[in-house]
């Protein structure tokens, strides 16, 4: 007769498709996984203790290695959390500047998330596609704050650099640039019955659970649940803005994948909105002292990253470096799920739903 | 099978869009102007601040500073300055706080090399690396800074 | 300085201006009141009253203003229900009884416990207690109130080892709770109506060179109410009990603690290492810590 054995594989650090240096060790019974542990830490370098000797504005270029996919907010949330710790008043030129770069940066990221997670299922246009239009924002920033993914732009009181003349313009002219673009991604994939076969009912839980895995971001909203931390919590000026916030209801693969094409779409409408109001004039850095010392005390703020909700805790002794920086890391804890997930899947519909959470893996290491 | 089609249509329709991609080792690429390359270095306008030894977050520029030669002038003259590039994270940090811009970045990038001694760069290497020097600087810790253009 | 109390009285909610000359001779009855009838929270609020944070005079100002809103009311309340403790002790008998009395009767006993400690801390530093401009209670001080009365209630008296508004960081309540309680509030903080602190945001460990703490900072998805509990523990034993029974994502999060300062959760499903190799030695988060080889 046939033995069969539990068969341990390692979908190993180097793997195309695990985003980065990640690795699962998956125990199979023939095609189907009967547990799974993820190993993480192959791109932990240390940022917070890094950044117990460094100053708050030399911490923001390790934020953005953090996420490298979406530096920006990431920028953001550090820089919010210190001026909310000082009580800083940011200008309203820099909070819009602010405002375009991060809803650019979650259409970038999207894309990122979209071409590589279709390149992962299978299919080889719709990554190079992605990738030609990222390519636009990408050359946006490039012009903005002279660097592609690593920004370093956002400064505790405002941003470093304003607008170059022209620029935007072209955040106008790249708005229906992207919108029908995105029309046309839906007409390549969204409606492929071999992409919907493979991922409809892939990864499905509900709401409950994910409440209490503490998912955020799109992860959270396919099951339904209306938690967007621009809607519930809002931070900068978000609450000017009209826009919706997309849910789902079966919580499975597909859903999520629809929510983040449909959040590219709804930040499209707020950059519409923003640029149509951008102020003509105004200071981009506050009032800021010299030597930026919040007072002693502590402080956790999250806002919406384009993974979920990344949240800075930073503990203060009134010196110029943080006592202790915690970050909560988005893709750390939407990943805790996927252990549970797998269980009983197949093969194939690991890479699904590993790609379905979205993750960065530098910033599940931190 | 329609949705299959309808994706068909659209990656044949591509067949017919303007080309993006450029043939960048025969085509050079000129960045813009706020790019964030490897430095340049102008000993003479150097007043040995230390600002920018102090602000990296990598600690990467060492440089020491000798007494004015000229002896009726002030103040001390750079004697040695060098970039561990190997650990330079192009972050722009040091420009920022530069009082007199003695350091700036350029637009170039391409400085993959053989070996490791190359990179670390020294003070003839960042004078000499004088092609694509940023004009916009946004210089905060300048006196008379010179914003960039804004609309 | 007694106008100003009673202009404070005044523009809070409840009181109407009959009730403002009522409102003096109030705390000299509630204290007595309280002082008989609540012992024990006196006797604990006593201690806990010096331990807390720096804004003292401010905060004092402030709890007494609205101690003595609360205490006008709750006077009222007493005298009609014979001493606010018997139905506060009934409440953790009844888990979700009838919500209003229980709830009310929370309140009168986190109010004379107040009140109580307002007082002694009045007659002890005589008239400086009030300055110039009391600040006014902090918006969030009824939430936080609530919690806390709901703890000290139903899970033990001594469960909650201060609890102060942390005005930085957007006026949000923060709970120090005993280690030992951790996992019964807790639970209490998720389940029970009003108070459904679902989601858990953020597990942070940061290591104050003569304690460890954990800090979690929970959310309402329905009330967006925000909250902040912190656990201390020692440096030579650190342990705190695992929540992760009460919600799951702390499983990782608390790896990661253990991981990098070496706080040990018993209770945890599966305590290893996960950012560092499994045979690393040292928990490189603390302040004390020295690699054991120096590689890099």
């Amino acid at each position: 007769m046939i033995r069969t054995e539990e068969l341990l594989l390692n979908v190993g650090p180097q793997h195309p498709s695990t985003h980065g240096v990640f690795r699962i060790i998956v125990k199979l019974d023939g095609e189907v996984i009967t547990e799974a542990t993820p190993v993480m830490g192959y791109l932990h370098r240390g940022t917070e203790k890094l950044a117990e000797d460094l100053n708050y504005t030399q911490i923001i270029p390790y934020t953005d290695r953090m996420d490298y996919v979406s530096a920006m907010t990431t920028n953001y949330v550090l820089c919010h959390g210190v001026e909310k710790m000082m009580g800083l008043e940011v200008p309203e030129r820099a909070e819009f500047m602010r405002l375009i770069v991060m809803e650019l940066q979650r259409i970038a990221s999207h894309l990122v998330w979209w071409g590589t997670y279709l390149l992962d299922i299978g299919a080889m246009s719709p990554f190079l596609f992605a990738f030609r239009d990222r390519e636009i924002i990408i050359n946006l920033f490039n012009e903005l704050c002279g660097a592609r993914l690593t920004y370093n732009y956002m400064r505790v009181g405002g941003v470093k650099w304003d607008a170059p003349v022209g620029w935007i313009d072209k955040v106008r002219e790249f708005i229906p640039y992207m919108e029908s673009k995105l029309d046309e991604y839906h007409r390549l994939v969204s409606g492929n019955e071999i992409f919907l076969a493979r991922i409809r009912g892939v990864g499905a839980y509900d709401a409950q659970t994910a409440i209490d895995y503490g998912l955020s971001g799109a992860n959270l909203r396919s099951t339904g649940v209306d938690w967007d931390l621009r809607k519930a919590k809002p931070y900068s000026i978000y609450n000017r803005f009209e826009f919706d916030v997309p849910l789902g209801k079966n919580g499975d693969c597909y859903d999520r994948y629809l929510i983040r094409l449909e959040e590219i779409r709804q930040s499209l409408r707020i950059l519409k909105q923003a640029v149509e109001q951008f102020p003509s004039s105004g200071d981009v850095m506050g009032k800021v002292p010299r030597v930026i010392r919040p007072p002693a005390g502590e402080l956790y703020v999250g806002i919406e990253s384009p993974r979920g909700e990344i949240g800075v805790h930073i503990v203060s002794k009134g010196k110029a470096e943080p006592y202790r920086l915690k970050f909560r890391r988005p893709s750390f804890v939407n990943l805790q799920i996927l252990p549970k997930l797998l269980v009983g899947e197949t093969m194939t519909n690991l890479i699904t739903i590993l790609g379905g959470i979205d993750i960065v893996v530098g910033e599940v290491d931190c | 099978m329609k949705g299959l089609l309808k994706g068909l249509g659209v990656t044949l329709k591509s067949l017919t869009d303007k080309k993006v991609t450029t043939s960048y080792p025969d085509v050079p690429i000129t960045m813009p102007d706020r790019y964030r390359g490897i430095q340049h270095f102008e000993p003479d306008k150097c007043i040995v601040c230390n600002q920018c030894a102090r602000i990296c977050p990598t600690e990467c520029i060492t440089l020491t500073g000798k007494a004015n030669p000229d002896p009726e002038k002030k103040g001390k003259v750079i004697d040695t300055y060098d970039i561990n590039f190997e650990i330079c994270i192009l972050c722009d940090l040091c420009t920022e706080v530069c009082p007199t811009e003695a350091i700036v970045m350029t637009g170039n990038f391409e400085l993959a090399s053989y070996s490791r001694d190359e990179l670390f760069k020294d003070l003839k290497w960042l004078d000499d690396n004088n092609s694509n020097v940023r004009q916009d600087n946004n210089n905060i810790g300048a006196p008379a800074a010179a914003k960039g253009g804004a609309k | 300085m007694s106008d100003e109390k009673e202009k404070e009285l005044e523009q809070s909610a409840e009181p109407k201006s009959e009730e403002a000359a009522p409102a003096e001779a109030a705390p000299a009855e509630a204290t007595p009141a309280a002082a008989e009838a609540t012992p024990k929270p006196a006797a604990e609020s006593a201690p806990s009253a010096p331990a807390a944070p720096a804004v003292d005079p401010e905060r004092e100002a402030k709890l007494k203003a609205a101690a003595e809103a609360r205490a006008a009311r709750a006077a009222a309340k007493a005298a009609a229900e014979a001493g606010g403790e018997a139905p506060a002790a009934a409440a953790p008998a009844g888990a979700g009884g009838e919500v209003d009395p229980e709830k009310a009767a929370k309140i009168a006993a986190a109010a004379e416990a107040r009140a109580a400690r307002a007082a002694a801390k009045a007659a002890a530093e005589g008239g400086e207690a009030a300055p110039a401009e009391p600040k006014p209670p902090s918006p969030k001080q009824p939430q936080l109130d609530e919690a806390a009365a709901l703890i000290r209630a139903s899970v033990a008296e001594d469960a909650i080892e201060e609890a102060y508004i942390n005005e930085l960081n957007d006026h949000m309540p923060t709970l120090v709770i005993r280690a030992d309680r951790l996992v019964e509030a807790c639970r209490l903080l998720k389940t029970r109506t009003g108070q459904d602190y679902t989601y858990l945001r953020n597990v942070s460990g940061v290591d104050y060179e003569t304690h460890l703490e954990v800090v979690y900072h929970l959310v309402s998805l329905n009330s967006k109410n925000e909250l902040a509990v912190k656990v201390k523990t020692n440096r030579e034993q650190p342990g705190i009990p695992s929540v992760v029974p009460v919600w799951e994502t702390a499983n990782w999060n608390e790896r990661e603690i253990y991981d990098l300062l070496g706080i040990d959760f018993p209770g945890h499903p599966d305590l290893r290492r996960i950012m560092m190799p499994d045979d690393w030695v040292g928990h490189p988060l603390r302040k004390d810590y020295v690699p054991l080889d120096p590689e890099v």
